[in-house]
C-alpha cells in the first residue's frame, strides 16, 4: 500500500491478528461497503457515493466557475482552504507520453462539452508545476480559449516563510507570476 | 582512512592500481557532491560494504559529512546538523579536479563540452540544475509524444506539441543565455592560460555554437518567439528524423588553437594543455565568484607535462591554492613541486583495500 513501508505493514498485519472478530467483520464492511458504493461523481469526477456529489449539489456555489485539478487528493486540499466557493473538475491524472497518458486518457472531451454547455465563465488551472503539470494546463488552456476565461493558480512563496530562505526556482517563479498593486 | 593536509601541497605517489585516484575522488565527491568517475553512487561504495562515509574539516572550522548508502541514497551533514538539501553541503570545500578522463573534453562527444559548462554554470547559479534537469524532462516527453501518438489526429498531436514548444522555448532561451554568458567570462581567462602555457605561440578561442539560431543581441522575449517559430518549423524533420532538431541539447562549444578546431588538428600535446587552460580558467572564475580559491585537484596529469610547463602551472597555483597531486613516481615532478609538499607513499595508502 502507498507510504506504508516493511515495518508499518507488519505492525499493522500483526495489530489486526490481535483484533476481535466482530471489530475485523465490520471493518471488512466498511471496506467492502466502500468498494461498492464509491464511485465517481458524474459531474465533475470527484469521489462519491451519490451519482451526483455533495459539491456539484451545493445550491450555495457558484456554478459558474469551475477549478480543474489532477486527482480528488487536490480537490480536498483545496477544500479545506474553505475560501472557493466555485465548482471543480477532476481531470484524473496530467498528461505524460511517457507513462503513456495522453488527453484520451484524462477527462478532458467531459470538461470541454461542459464548458460550453454549462456556460462556464472562468476555468481555474490548478495543477502542478511539474512539465507534466504545465503540459496539460497549456493544453486545456488552448483548447478552452473559445469558450471562457481561462486562468492559472499563482507559484510562489508559501505564506510565512522567509524570502531569504526560499530556495531559487520558487523565486524565479514567484518573480514569473508578480501582480501589479492596485 | 584518516589525513591531514598541512602543507600547500600533497604529492600521492605509488604504483598503479593503489587508490590514489580513489582518494582524490573522495575529496572531489565530499566537495562537490559528485565524481568525475561515476554517477552512480552504488559505484561509490566499497563491494562488500552498504555505506561509505566522507568527512572532513576545514581550516574555516566547518565540518561537512557525506553518506552514500546502497539503499535509501545520500545524507549531506554540515556542522552536525542533517541538511535538507545536500546542495548546502557545497561551499566549505570547492574544488576544481583535472584527470586523465577529461581530455576527452577535447576530444570526445559535444554532450561531454555541454556538461563541463553546464557545471562551470552551476557552480555560478544554483537555479540552473532545475532549468537543465527539467529541459531533459521535456525532451524526453516530446520525444516519447511523437512514439506515442503517430496514430493520435493530427489536430491533438499538433496541440499537444504547441504545449511543449511554448515550455522549451522558455528554458532553451534561459539556458542558452546562460551558457553563453559563462563562456563569454571563460574566453579571456582560458585564452591567457593557454598563451602562457604554450609560450605564446598559441592562441585559443572559444566559441558558441547554439543548437537554436540566436540573432543578435542577447533579448529574453525576441529570442524566445524565435525559438517557438524554429520548433514549430523543424516539425517535419522532427517526425522523419525522431528528435527534436532545435534546442541547448544540440549545443556545440568549439576550441580552436590559432584559428582551427582543435579537437581535429591540434597534437595530443597541444590538446592536454588546452585542458589545462580551461581547467585553470575555471579555477580563476570560480575563485573570483566566491572570494575562496578553490582546491586544485590533479589526478595523474602533471607528470605528463614537460618541466616548464609544471613550472609555470607552479607559478600559477603559487600559495593560494592547495593542490592534490597524484603520480606513480617522485621523479615525474620538478624540483620546485616537492618544496612545501606533504608527501604521501605507497604504503601508507596501502590499507585501502580492494582497490
Amino acid at each position: 500500500m502507498p507510504g506504508i513501508g516493511p515495518r508499518t505493514a507488519q505492525r499493522l498485519a500483526l495489530h489486526l491478528l490481535r483484533q476481535p472478530e466482530i471489530k475485523i467483520r465490520s471493518f471488512a464492511d466498511a471496506l467492502l461497503a466502500a468498494h461498492d458504493q464509491v464511485g465517481q461523481c458524474e459531474k465533475c469526477f470527484h469521489l462519491s457515493a451519490e451519482s451526483v456529489c455533495e459539491i456539484c449539489r451545493n445550491t450555495h456555489r457558484d456554478k459558474r466557475i469551475l477549478c480543474v485539478i489532477a486527482d480528488s487528493r487536490d480537490l480536498i486540499a483545496l477544500e479545506r482552504t474553505r475560501e472557493y466557493k466555485g465548482l471543480y473538475f477532476v481531470l484524473g491524472g496530467l498528461i505524460s507520453p511517457m507513462d503513456g497518458i495522453g488527453p484520451e486518457f484524462l477527462q478532458i472531451p467531459n470538461l470541454i462539452e461542459r464548458v460550453d454547455k454549462d456556460e462556464i465563465k472562468e476555468v481555474i488551472l490548478a495543477l502542478t508545476p511539474s512539465v507534466e503539470g504545465d503540459t496539460t494546463s497549456l493544453y486545456i488552456a488552448k483548447l478552452l480559449k473559445p469558450f471562457t476565461k481561462v486562468s492559472r493558480i499563482a507559484y510562489g512563496l508559501p505564506v510565512g516563510s522567509e524570502l531569504e530562505y526560499a530556495d531559487e526556482v520558487t523565486l524565479t517563479r514567484a518573480l514569473e507570476g508578480r501582480q501589479t498593486i492596485n | 582512512m584518516q589525513l591531514e593536509f598541512n602543507e600547500e601541497r600533497l604529492l600521492i605517489i605509488g604504483a598503479n592500481g593503489i587508490g590514489k585516484s580513489n582518494l582524490l575522488e573522495a575529496v572531489e565527491l565530499l566537495g562537490s557532491l559528485r565524481s568525475h568517475r561515476s554517477s552512480n553512487d552504488q559505484d561509490l561504495i566499497h563491494w562488500d560494504e552498504s555505506q561509505a562515509i566522507l568527512r572532513g574539516k576545514t581550516d574555516q572550522g566547518d565540518k561537512i559529512e557525506l553518506q552514500l548508502r546502497r539503499k535509501g541514497g545520500r545524507k549531506a551533514i554540515k556542522n552536525d546538523k542533517l541538511l535538507l538539501r545536500q546542495l548546502d553541503l557545497i561551499g566549505p570545500l570547492r574544488c576544481v579536479c583535472f584527470s586523465a578522463l577529461d581530455l576527452e573534453l577535447v576530444r570526445g562527444e559535444p554532450a561531454l563540452r555541454r556538461h563541463w559548462l553546464d557545471r562551470i554554470v552551476q557552480q555560478l547559479e544554483p537555479v540552473y540544475a532545475d532549468l537543465i534537469s527539467r529541459y531533459n524532462k521535456l525532451l524526453r516527453q516530446r520525444s516519447q509524444l511523437w512514439k506515442n501518438f503517430r496514430h493520435a489526429s493530427n489536430s491533438e498531436l499538433k496541440s499537444l506539441l504547441d504545449a511543449f514548444d511554448v515550455q522549451m522555448a522558455l528554458v532553451s532561451t534561459r539556458i542558452h543565455r546562460r551558457r553563453q554568458r559563462a563562456l563569454n567570462h571563460l574566453h579571456p581567462l582560458a585564452s591567457r592560460w593557454q598563451e602562457r602555457l604554450s609560450n605564446s605561440s598559441e592562441i585559443l578561442e572559444l566559441t558558441y555554437l547554439p543548437g537554436s539560431y540566436l540573432d543578435g543581441e542577447e533579448a529574453e522575449e525576441p529570442w524566445r518567439l524565435d525559438i517557438e517559430r524554429q520548433l514549430l518549423e523543424q516539425r517535419v524533420d522532427e517526425e522523419k528524423l525522431g528528435s527534436c532538431r532545435v534546442g541547448p541539447h544540440r549545443d556545440e562549444i568549439g576550441f580552436l588553437l590559432n584559428g582551427v578546431l582543435a579537437r581535429r588538428f591540434a597534437s595530443a600535446g597541444q590538446q592536454r594543455t588546452l585542458v589545462l587552460a580551461l581547467k585553470m580558467a575555471e579555477l580563476e572564475l570560480v575563485t573570483d565568484v566566491y572570494g575562496e580559491p578553490p582546491l586544485l585537484i590533479l589526478d595523474d596529469v602533471l607528470a605528463e607535462l614537460d618541466p616548464q610547463r609544471q613550472l609555470l602551472l607552479l607559478e600559477a597555483v603559487g600559495q593560494k591554492h592547495q593542490c592534490l597531486v597524484s603520480a606513480t613516481h617522485l621523479d615525474a615532478f620538478e624540483g620546485d613541486w616537492q618544496k612545501r609538499s606533504q608527501i604521501l607513499r605507497e604504503d601508507s595508502l596501502s590499507f585501502i583495500e580492494g582497490i
